[in-house]
């Protein structure tokens, strides 16, 4: 098993050079000139002279791959440049939003968790009833309805009819709670549906009929046999919708006027404001590929096909 | 013809609450506009925020705008972003997928490869990365969503293409001295086209929905024209005085949705998995109880 965690961490490694690359390309083949952005910020109407300098004090005249250098070896440090719309330096004002999206991702997805075992099992212990079609709805519904629509609902019916949650901000937890469900909806209707799916076909397999014919009860066999059978599945489309999370955090927190990483990025998307727009990226791709290396380690301890492979390996 | 054929036999055995709701909404997106009992963009500030009445079916919004005759402009804006979405995003994707299922070897690696990592990253992080670098406006946004796109389509084409290649006739055609052009242009590309035209009714749903948050976001299609994300972000304000005005816009827009994925379960290619159908649950249990037979 050694080997094959070498092997996702050296293709994580890969990917997060990829990412890098991809991120200093955009900015690179970004029209316009930046240094005439910069210039014009400092002083209005800046002359061709002050022009020439920014180029200089920024090195863009340098070759390709020396701002690459320079950049990565900036980014590694946490200087990740300077935005272009306000002057301040990106990594201080990042690290002060990171936790607010990481409160926001983990509580959706611990929402989604338990919303997902919550619908999947009501469908897999009784299959074809009521609760099933129920849950079947549910998940198509919580699909197929966009983020913005569902935040908009919750903020009409709980905060503003029944004043029971406040519409926006971070004061304490009970202003998390809409964001929560808001984020973690999509995932866990998602989810759900592999929980329900990967249940009926365990329950289907001949060890579920030895488990049965041995007189152990339908639930009891569903918990103990079945559902360590889903662990890998499901642990895989965990790491998939966590980092979808990320997408809806992006609609989530203007929404609910959080002042989170993707909120930055959106407004660095609307200024085109191409530094942010290039840390952002940067930080969501790295947070991509470690949620999907988790993910992949997860599944690795969860499934014994693999943990016997790598094993008979070294 | 074949493309046509096999496009007709992939679409037959639909559900039908997917298929009507997507008729009325091709039907909407194509006559729409002709149909609209007033101007969708017409103003009229003297009947902003008015209710239900006989004039205006579904009210007004912040403008005096009529709200049923936006509701169903939208329907036209949505359907053509869409198609030009999938329609870019399809002609890239499958021009490289039937490349690399086509040429095999070290073209396949090096053009897979590019979609592995195209794919690894969300969609709508992509598109707005390109938009926040490119600046806003209709055809960025298009170019942007068509960009995060074309990598699902390259991988279904090119598996579809290897499936295609792998046919015994098209080594008779090769046997027959039939030109690698003609074995691509006049066999391999119509078959698979037919094919990946039925994922992209799948994932006509995710596009949908991207135009709209974008739309919501600012950032795709720019006001007066009618748009379901847009008009919900624009009576988001007035959330307390007239909450049907959000409500109708994201009803509208999740009834087209849920037709799409409706569509997409049924043909099994939707991230939604669904359960097993019966016959087959019925068919696994009595492989097992044949089991049990052949042990006592």
């Amino acid at each position: 098993m050694g080997t094959l965690i070498a092997i996702r961490l050296r293709n994580a490694a890969a990917l997060l050079v990829l990412a890098t690359l991809l991120c200093f390309t955009l900015v690179v083949s970004a029209p316009g000139n930046v240094a005439v952005l910069i210039a014009e910020l400092r002083t209005p109407k800046a002359t061709f002279e002050q022009v020439r300098a920014v180029e200089t004090e920024l090195g863009l005249n340098d070759p390709l791959v020396v701002r690459y250098g320079n950049w990565l070896g900036g980014a590694l440090q946490g200087d990740l440049g300077v935005s272009y719309k306000t002057g301040d330096h990106i990594g201080p004002t990042l690290g002060s939003r990171l936790p607010v999206t990481f409160t926001l991702v983990a509580g959706g997805a611990c929402f989604a968790m338990l919303l997902s075992f919550a619908l999947g099992f009501v469908g897999a212990l009784w299959p074809g009833r009521f609760g099933d079609a129920f849950t079947r709805i549910t998940a198509l519904l919580g699909a197929s309805m966009p983020s913005f629509f569902v935040g908009a609902l919750l903020i009409y019916f709980f905060a503003v009819k029944l004043r029971l949650f406040p519409t926006f901000g971070s004061a304490g937890f009970s202003s998390w709670i809409l964001p929560w469900i808001t984020i973690g909806l999509l995932p866990a209707a998602v989810l759900s549906r592999v929980v329900r799916v990967g249940l009926e076909e365990a329950m289907a397999m001949p060890f579920a009929l030895t488990a049965a014919a041995k007189g152990l009860s339908r639930r009891a066999s569903l918990f103990r046999h079945a559902l360590p059978n889903i662990a890998p599945t499901y642990i895989n489309a965990l790491g998939a919708q966590s980092g979808l999370m990320v997408v809806g955090a992006v609609v989530v927190e203007p929404l609910f006027a959080l002042k989170g990483v993707s909120d930055f990025f959106l407004q660095g998307v609307l200024f085109r404001d191409f530094m942010v727009v290039q840390a952002c990226l940067l930080i969501f791709l790295t947070f991509f590929i470690i949620v999907n290396l988790i993910a992949d380690i997860g599944i690795m301890f969860t499934d014994p096909k693999l943990r016997r492979q790598g094993g008979a390996g070294t | 013809m074949i493309m046509l054929r096999s496009f007709l036999n992939a679409l037959r055995g639909l559900p039908r609450p997917a298929v009507v709701t997507i008729g009325v909404f091709l039907a909407l997106g194509l006559f729409g506009p002709y149909v609209t009992p007033h101007d969708p963009n017409a103003q009229d500030l003297l009947m902003a925020h008015t209710g239900i009445s006989a004039e205006h079916w579904l009210g007004t919004d912040h403008l005096g705008r009529d709200t049923l005759s936006r509701l169903v402009a939208s329907a036209r804006t949505s359907l053509v972003g869409m198609s030009l979405v999938l329609v870019i995003a399809l002609s890239v994707g499958v021009t490289i997928g039937t490349i690399a299922g086509f040429k095999r070897g070290w073209v396949e690696e090096v053009l897979m490869r590019i979609v592995d990592v195209g794919l690894a990253m969300p969609s709508l992080i992509v598109a707005l990365a390109v938009i926040g670098i490119f600046g806003t406006g209709y055809w960025n946004m298009i170019l942007a969503l068509a960009l995060a796109w074309w990598p699902g389509s390259a991988r279904i084409s090119r598996a579809v293409a290897v499936g295609v290649m792998n046919r015994p006739y098209i080594e008779s055609l090769r046997v027959l001295g039939a030109s690698p052009a003609r074995i691509y242009f006049n066999h391999l590309l119509p078959t698979t086209i037919g094919a990946v035209l039925v994922y992209a009714t799948a994932e006509a749903a995710a596009v949908a929905l991207s135009i709209a948050t974008l739309s919501f976001l600012g950032l795709g299609i720019q006001p007066p024209t009618p748009e379901w994300g847009q008009m919900l972000v624009d009576a988001l304000p007035y959330l307390e005085e007239m909450p049907m005005q959000v409500v109708l816009p994201g009803l509208v827009l999740t009834a087209v949705v849920v037709g799409f994925n409706l569509l997409g379960e049924s043909i099994a290619l939707n991230r939604v998995p669904v359960p097993l159908p019966r016959r087959v649950l019925k068919q696994r249990r009595s492989i097992a109880t044949t089991w049990r037979k052949a042990t006592t």
